[in-house]
This record gives structure tokens, C-alpha cells and sequence, in this order.
């Protein structure tokens, strides 16, 4: 009875109030998702159709000129087939390598802890410190990698060999967070399932594409989709260590439209870069999803 | 038999493994060995992992005597503290209002909020440039974290735990004349401390390692980060290996230690995160 008149009373007296409280708690952060969100992605999206100057004002409607100068530089189509051969080389080899590393490390055994922790650690280790680290071991004369395989390429120098570089540092720097997201999806497989599939006879490869495959496809679908959305956004170990070069080889959508915006002030083309590569990438998002229909198990 | 062949099997499995993650943190195991190397170990061929002894550290003198490193840290753990400390109190607010209040349009707000988490911030870095250089920012700690305020993902886990919160509960505290923000503050935020805590963990280190956005918006030395600091220690001086991979060191190792040390929290974050699929 006191419950029912408290509520009555409560219906009573609140839902104005209720209202307006309600959208004071949500005000602050849609301000910022607002303003560093919705607000440089329509400003991007306006930028691009039209004339803007180097303080960033819009001077004239361009319609599809800025489009038609990017299509026509030698640097936008060096940037998109680089861009799209890093996608396509990187996201399988990080989702082949980590899972087979998950795979091996799932059952908890006595050096797990000790390999998990190895396997892991990578994850913290900042950009910048992991690009100062490859330089020097790229290094054509003092460097290890060379040493060890008995070649005298100049990995960040040559244009052959720049893009490699640069594919080995971000699968590098993909191992540990991936590593971690497959361990505990692999830990979280029933263990009734695999043992049950085991006394049937399963051998470790059956039960690895028939039972716990099938059972993590929607940890994979994850890592898929992630992998591909950083991957196409690569602009940082360029940045640091090649600076797109040399000749255009390692040049990519991200680093171009950061050439373009912030180096030379044209802001409508960082902007046109800027959509396409948002385009792109949301596109291979969306058609991931449709492939993957279907063949994802969700428990 | 068969038994022991396959813990043999396994046996190797594990061996193989542990040499796989030696291989992969060898990048970093290299990085920390060349700090204690002189330049001619360097020059010297051929090329060694290890130094000839730990005991030189003059690489490292020299990385705080070439740059101000300890401005740069304090830097680094303003700018990290304070927009994760942000971030997570707007997502706090925010899943609190999804999950407690019923207001027309909040289903259409969710939805835009978490349509933000479709937009890879590097696209958005120059728009952003313009806007954050207009407020004035440039060269403040406020201008490198405002762009990240807005966390989607944090927000979301929050409301999917409060939603696991009973209803009566709060409603309880109201009868008390328990204020909604008090509530939140003293009975609710301390169920979510784990969650908080590893959401709070994992920003701070995004923040802390972060390069692009810090490079862009800090034009004055004084206000680099350790990590925009790091690349330019290579611009100072072009070939002095050991010295960058000093630099490489002193702002890799902290990171790494107080990632171990809180690795329980991170890897709670890890299993949160397929569910954003």
C-alpha cells in the first residue's frame, strides 16, 4: 500500500522535472560527441564540395573539382593501392598469427601464465617507442634484421622494401591485444564440448575448425572488423619513419590527408581524402557483416 | 603411452610457444639492451643484442640533459589523467541517464551516441584541428584531451551494467530522499568500481601512448608529450642510435610496469570486448 502511494506520488510530481533531469545527465557528453564527432565529420563532408582557405573558412561552392585535382595526383592513387595492400596483407596475417598463438597457449598449463604475460606485454608499449625501436633494427648497416638474414636492404629507404617495414611493425603491434581477445575466447569454449568431441575420437585440428573455431567466429568478426577500420586509418609508423617515401611508396590515405591539411593548409583536399578513406572503410565494415551472415555462431 | 606421448606433445607445444613470444618481444628486449650500448658497440660488426655492460648509463643522462623529459612526463600524466578522468565521468552521466530516466528522443540519442563509435577519429583529426585551433587550445592540456570526451564504447558497457542493477534500488534510496546524483555518487558507483577502474585504466594508457593528436595540437616544446618528445629526439641528433633507443626505454618501461602490475584489469577489459560486436 505505502509502495503503491509512494509511486502515485512519484508520477505526480516528477515527470517534468524527470525530463529535464534526464537530459542534464546525457547534456555534457552529447555536447562533446556533438562537437568532435558529428561536427568535423558534416565539416569534412561540406569542406570537400567546396573552397577553403588556409585559416579554414569556406570561400565557394567547388562541386567535384577538389575530387577531380585528388583523383589526378600521382600521391591520392600511390595512397589508396598502398592503403588497400596494407589492409589485405595485414588483417589476415595479424588474424592467422594470433589465433594460431591463442591456439596454442589455450589450455592452462604451467608455463601459460609465463607466455600469456610475454604474449601480452607488447600491448603496452606505446607507438612512438615501437617505431624508435625499428629504425634501428631496420637499419641497413648497424641493424639486427639484416644481420640475421644475411640481407643488405635499406628497409625504410628502399622503395621495394619500405612498405614490408612497415606491414612487419603494425602486425607487430597488433600480436598482443588480438593474442589477448582469442585466449579468452578460446578459454571460454565449453569444456564439455571439446572433451565430449575428444572422447569421440576428434583429434587437436578437428576439434580446432569443427568445435572452438565455430564457438569464437563472433570474437573473430570482431577482430576482423577492428583490424580492418585500423588498419586502413595506418598513418603513425609512416609518420615517424618514412614520411610516405620513398618515391610514394609508404604513403597512405591517413598520412596524405595529414600532408595535405595540416602541412599545407588545403583543407578541402585533407577533407576529400579524409571522406574517402571514412567511405572506404565503412564500406568493408558493412560488406564483412553481410559476408559473415550466417557463417557467425552466437551462443 | 599414448598418454605420455601427448603430454610430450604438449610439452613442446608449450616450448614452441614460449620461444614464439620470446621471438616477438625481442623488438623490445633489443630496444632496452641498446640503451646501455655505447656508439662504438654500435659501429662495431658484427651487430650484438646485449651490451658490454649494463652498468652504462650515459645514454640516459643524455636523453634528460637533450630534452626536458621530465616536463614531458608531467605532461603525459596531466593530459592522460585528466581526460580519462573526464571521459568517464560524462559516460558515468550519460549511462546513468539512459538506464534511469525515460525521456522522449532517448532512444534516438543512444543511437547517435553510439553511432559516433563508427567514426574512426583519424578521419576526423583535421576537422578537429581547425575547431580546437579556433577555440584557442592549441598548447593546452584541455586541447589535447577534448576530442576524446565523448567515449561511445565506456558509455555503453556502463549502461549494460547498470541495466543489471535492480530497479528497486534506486528507487529505495528515493523514498530515503536520496538525491539521483547522490545515488549514483554513494551506492551505485561503488557495485561499478572493477568496471570503472579497468575502463579508467584503459583510457589512460590510450591516452598516454597516444602520437597524432598531441603532435597537432602542441606547437611549444614545453608542452609535448613524452611520446611526441620520443620522435624528436631523433631530429636533434640523426644517428645517435643509443640515445634514441634510451628514450625509447625510459618511456617504455613505465608503461610496461604498470601494465603488469594491473594486467588483471586490462585483461577483464579483453573479455568486455567482443560484446561491443
Amino acid at each position: 500500500m505505502q509502495m503503491q502511494a509512494a509511486k502515485r506520488r512519484d508520477r505526480v510530481r516528477r515527470p517534468g522535472e524527470r525530463v529535464s533531469k534526464g537530459w542534464l545527465f546525457l547534456l555534457p557528453m552529447a555536447v562533446f560527441a556533438f562537437l568532435f564527432q558529428y561536427w568535423p565529420f558534416l565539416q569534412t563532408a561540406v569542406q570537400s564540395f567546396c573552397t577553403v582557405n588556409f585559416r579554414g573558412d569556406i570561400t565557394g561552392f567547388a562541386g567535384l573539382e577538389n575530387f577531380r585535382y585528388l583523383f589526378s595526383r600521382r600521391e591520392f592513387s600511390a595512397a589508396l593501392r598502398n592503403t588497400l595492400v596494407l589492409t589485405a596483407v595485414n588483417v589476415p596475417v595479424t588474424l592467422a598469427l594470433t589465433l594460431l598463438l591463442a591456439w596454442m597457449t589455450a589450455g592452462r598449463r604451467r608455463l601459460s601464465p609465463l607466455t600469456e604475460t610475454l604474449f601480452a606485454l607488447p600491448m603496452a608499449v606505446s607507438m612512438a617507442s615501437v617505431a624508435m625501436i625499428f629504425r634501428v633494427l631496420l637499419n641497413p648497416t648497424v641493424g639486427y634484421v639484416n644481420y640475421c638474414l644475411g640481407l643488405n636492404v635499406g628497409w625504410l629507404t628502399d622503395r621495394h622494401w619500405a612498405m614490408p617495414a612497415i606491414l612487419i611493425m603494425t602486425v607487430w603491434m597488433g600480436i598482443a591485444f588480438n593474442y589477448l581477445l582469442f585466449l579468452s575466447a578460446f578459454r571460454a569454449v565449453p569444456k564439455e564440448l571439446t572433451d565430449s568431441a575428444s572422447l569421440e575420437g576428434a583429434g587437436p585440428l578437428r576439434l580446432l575448425f569443427s568445435v572452438q573455431l565455430p564457438l569464437i567466429s563472433p570474437t573473430i568478426l570482431y577482430v576482423v572488423c577492428t583490424n580492418t577500420v585500423q588498419a586502413m586509418m595506418t598513418n603513425g609508423p609512416v609518420l615517424i619513419l618514412t614520411q610516405g617515401g620513398p618515391a610514394r611508396s609508404t604513403m597512405t590515405l591517413i598520412y596524405l590527408m595529414y600532408t595535405s591539411g595540416y602541412g599545407s593548409s588545403n583543407y578541402s583536399l585533407a577533407a576529400c581524402v579524409s571522406l574517402i578513406s571514412f567511405g572506404l572503410t565503412l564500406l568493408f565494415t558493412l560488406l564483412i557483416f553481410t559476408t559473415e551472415r550466417g557463417k557467425v555462431h552466437y551462443q | 603411452m599414448t598418454k605420455k606421448r601427448r603430454a610430450a606433445a604438449l610439452t613442446a607445444l608449450d616450448l614452441l610457444a614460449l620461444l614464439m613470444a620470446l621471438l616477438v618481444l625481442f623488438p623490445v628486449f633489443y630496444g632496452v639492451c641498446g640503451a646501455f650500448k655505447t656508439p662504438e658497440e654500435f659501429a662495431a660488426w658484427p651487430p650484438t643484442v646485449l651490451p658490454n655492460s649494463f652498468r652504462n648509463t650515459e645514454n640516459f643522462t643524455r636523453v634528460f640533459a637533450q630534452a626536458p623529459m621530465g616536463r614531458y612526463y608531467w605532461n603525459s600524466f596531466v593530459m592522460a589523467t585528466m581526460t580519462s578522468a573526464v571521459r568517464l565521468v560524462l559516460a558515468v552521466l550519460a549511462a546513468y541517464a539512459f538506464v534511469f530516466f525515460d525521456f522522449p528522443g532517448h532512444r534516438t540519442c543512444f543511437f547517435l551516441l553510439l553511432g559516433t563509435m563508427m567514426m574512426p577519429p583519424d578521419t576526423l583529426t583535421i576537422a578537429n584541428y581547425q575547431t580546437v585551433s579556433r577555440m584557442g587550445l592549441i598548447d593546452t592540456y584541455v586541447g589535447m584531451g577534448i576530442v576524446s570526451f565523448a567515449g561511445a564504447s565506456q558509455m555503453f558497457m556502463l549502461r549494460q551494467h547498470f541495466l543489471t542493477s535492480p530497479k528497486a534500488l534506486r528507487e529505495a534510496a528515493m523514498l530515503d530522499g536520496c538525491g539521483d546524483l547522490r545515488f549514483l555518487v554513494s551506492i551505485l558507483a561503488p557495485t561499478a568500481s572493477p568496471l570503472l577502474m579497468t575502463l579508467f585504466l584503459q583510457s589512460f594508457l590510450t591516452q598516454w601512448n597516444a602520437y597524432l593528436w598531441p603532435l597537432l595540437v602542441t606547437n611549444r616544446p614545453e608542452m609535448r608529450t613524452v611520446q611526441v618528445g620520443l620522435t624528436m629526439l631523433t631530429t636533434v641528433d640523426g644517428t645517435n642510435y643509443e640515445v634514441m633507443l634510451a628514450g625509447a626505454a625510459v618511456v617504455m618501461l613505465p608503461a610496461m610496469l604498470f601494465y603488469a602490475a594491473l594486467r588483471r584489469f586490462v585483461s577483464r577489459a579483453m573479455e568486455n570486448g567482443p560484446l561491443l560486436s
